[in-house]
């Protein structure tokens, strides 16, 4: 079962790494709203360090949604998807193997991206290393909320809007509790460690609830 | 592993994992995250000034000078610490003395606090006026700070 | 017990039921709404505090409860839906999620007229109205997913698993208040210790609820009705189609 498990996730992996799998897409696309932002609110430095946390994690959001659509899509395609479901390994394990290769190839890189980025915006040094380690704890949940979505429309020729619009409004919280972790480190009545506490139970709770939701969904047609 | 062991498996590492989350956000319940801060808590975990915070608690009786125009000086305590609080614009129509109420702004070097909306907070009693009027006089009317600025734990 | 309810929940014994129930409920409906109207903009007194203007509390709280027992209901039939695969469940589901959003599009309005003059502002993202908020795009985000699928079936189990999912925000709106300094005063009515609304002002509210509870079950019913026959009509076409090929 553990074999299965990590060998799906190596395909995963391989799969995100070679031609058009787009993990690098995904640090580009974070780098590119990064920088837009500086034009659309004004190059204020006091403003921008104020709101960079904000931004990192809104970036971090929307780029971690732009690799999920074809999360399970691709597989679904190409037919893998059927025989992942009449493989050993239970789906929900597939489904998490599948969730953890993502992450590795998003959340992880834009967690350790951020500091370097955090620099565009003018972001206080204090804040970096607390914001680096936030984006750490928080991005898996944001994977594995986004799983749902994807495995929900993963049989449906333009799911990508519809998965956006049905999992964003479950990721407000992973952002509420991002952000004022980050902000928390800096100073502020809340110490630095309740938000983030917060943010790895939110992360733990969607890590279970994606790995049931995204492979009921997967069985939806049987 | 059989299918059903497997199963159960599953199911009990899903349920480890969930009572982690719980344990977690428990610790993390300890501090509470909040909307507002009293007063006591801002002197307490010594703020800088210059952060931007929002401040909640129970106007203090008598405290409310009108200075020109628009602009008002009033004191916002939570019974245990005051905190000297100026705005200037239009106040809520819940705005009085002794009503709760939530500042944001900026904590001063003085430590006074200048701010920039003021919020009124109303508890959760509902009463006619003249039932109100009758519970003051038999000196039944218990007027319940803790609701407005609660303590944190 | 269990036989009635399988009884009951057999479509065609269903659509017989409701058409001789709605007319009556549609008139228990209007009496409640006469009565609930009358108490709580004529009969009951202006409050201590906020004056007249505690009478948008009539509305905006109905509204509120009934924006969590309509997604609460959706919960448990998509439960019905994943478990048992009954096909009324779905049609309840289905038809609650638009009628849920009305009333907690509503809850918000009225609150938000409610809060201008008493808060001092239209709208502030504290816990209780955030996830009120949230609450609202998520039964969006159903009605989306109800309305993409092509096939019922599919349909039924997508958005029965969404709702799932989504059921944890119902405990966060429930306790908010009192996990956080919210702006938003705390429960008023179901909370340890007994209501802090005076009687006179409780028993309308009491009624408004009623009415409001009664509406909402009023039009579920006809609603679903509505989806029965669709779903009929659909299956005769598709037989249709079939056996007489063009």
């Amino acid at each position: 079962m553990t074999r299965a498990f990590l060998a799906l996730l190596r395909r995963d992996l391989i799969l995100s790494v070679r031609i058009g799998g787009g993990f690098e897409l995904v640090l580009i696309f974070f780098l590119m709203i990064v920088a837009l932002v500086p034009f659309a609110v004004g190059p204020d430095p006091n403003l921008l360090s104020r709101i960079a946390p904000a931004i990192l994690w809104i970036a971090a959001l929307l780029a971690t949604l732009l690799g999920l659509d074809r999360l399970f899509q691709a597989d679904a395609e190409d037919g893998s998807l059927d025989m992942l479901r009449m493989a050993r390994l239970p789906l929900e394990l597939a489904a998490l193997a599948k969730m953890a290769a993502h992450w590795l190839a998003s959340g992880l890189l834009l967690a350790l991206a951020a500091p370097a980025l955090g620099l565009l915006l003018s972001l206080e040094p204090a804040a970096m290393l607390p914001l680096s380690l936030t984006l750490l704890v928080g991005t898996p949940a944001l994977t594995a909320i986004g799983a749902i979505g994807a495995a929900l429309t993963a049989r449906m020729r333009r799911g990508g809007l519809l998965s956006s619009i049905l999992v964003l409004p479950l990721m407000l919280p992973t952002l509420i509790f991002g952000v004022s972790a980050t902000q928390a480190a800096l100073g502020g009545g809340v110490p630095f460690r309740t938000p983030l506490l917060m943010l790895g139970a939110i992360s733990l709770i969607a890590i279970v609830l994606g790995a049931w939701a995204s492979a009921a969904a997967l069985r939806m047609d049987d | 592993m059989s299918r059903r062991q497997r199963r159960l498996a599953l199911i009990g590492s899903a349920l480890a994992v969930l009572a982690a989350a719980a344990a977690l956000v428990l610790t993390a319940l300890r501090d509470s995250i909040v909307f507002f801060h009293p007063p006591t808590e801002i002197v307490e975990k010594a703020i800088a000034p210059g952060s931007r915070l929002r401040v909640g608690g129970l106007v203090k009786e008598g405290s409310l000078v009108r200075g020109e125009g628009r602009s008002v000086r009033f004191v916002v305590t939570d019974t245990k610490t005051d905190l000297p609080v100026s705005y200037a614009g239009i106040l809520p129509d819940l705005f009085r003395e002794g009503q709760g109420v939530v500042a944001e702004g900026v904590l001063q070097a003085d430590h006074s606090f200048r701010a920039d909306s003021v919020l009124a907070k109303h508890d959760e009693k509902y009463m006619p006026r003249e039932v109100a009027d009758a519970l003051k006089k038999q000196g039944l009317w218990q007027h319940n700070g803790a609701d407005a600025a609660p303590s944190t734990q | 017990m269990t036989t009635m309810f399988a009884r009951l929940a057999n479509p065609t014994v269903f659509l017989v039921l409701t058409r001789r129930l709605l007319p009556a409920l549609a008139g228990l409906t209007a009496l409640l709404f006469a009565a609930g109207l009358y108490l709580s903009f004529a009969a009951s007194p202006a409050d201590y505090q906020q004056g007249d203007t505690v009478r948008i509390m009539y509305v905006h709280v109905p509204a509120a409860w009934l924006s969590m027992l309509i997604y609460t209901l959706i919960a448990i039939s998509a439960l019905g839906t994943l478990v048992w695969r009954h096909p009324l469940a779905d049609v309840a589901a289905k038809t609650a999620a638009p009628l849920g959003a009305c009333f907690t599009l509503l809850c918000l309005l009225t609150g938000s007229i409610w809060g201008r003059p008493m808060w001092g502002a239209w709208w502030v993202w504290d816990g209780r109205l955030t996830s009120v908020f949230v609450l609202f795009l998520i039964y969006l985000g159903l009605i989306a997913l109800q309305r993409t699928i092509e096939d019922p079936g599919q349909a039924a189990r997508a958005a029965a698993i969404m709702a799932i999912v989504g059921f944890i925000n119902i405990p966060i709106i429930k306790f908010s208040v009192d996990w956080w300094n919210t702006l938003h005063q705390p429960a008023s009515v179901f909370r340890l210790g007994g209501p802090s609304v005076d009687p006179t002002m409780l028993w309308p509210l009491m009624v408004m609820a009623a009415a409001f509870l009664f509406l909402f079950v009023t039009l579920h019913l006809a609603s679903m009705r509505n989806e029965l026959l669709r779903r009929r009509i659909r299956t005769i076409a598709l037989l249709n189609s079939r056996t007489q090929p063009a």
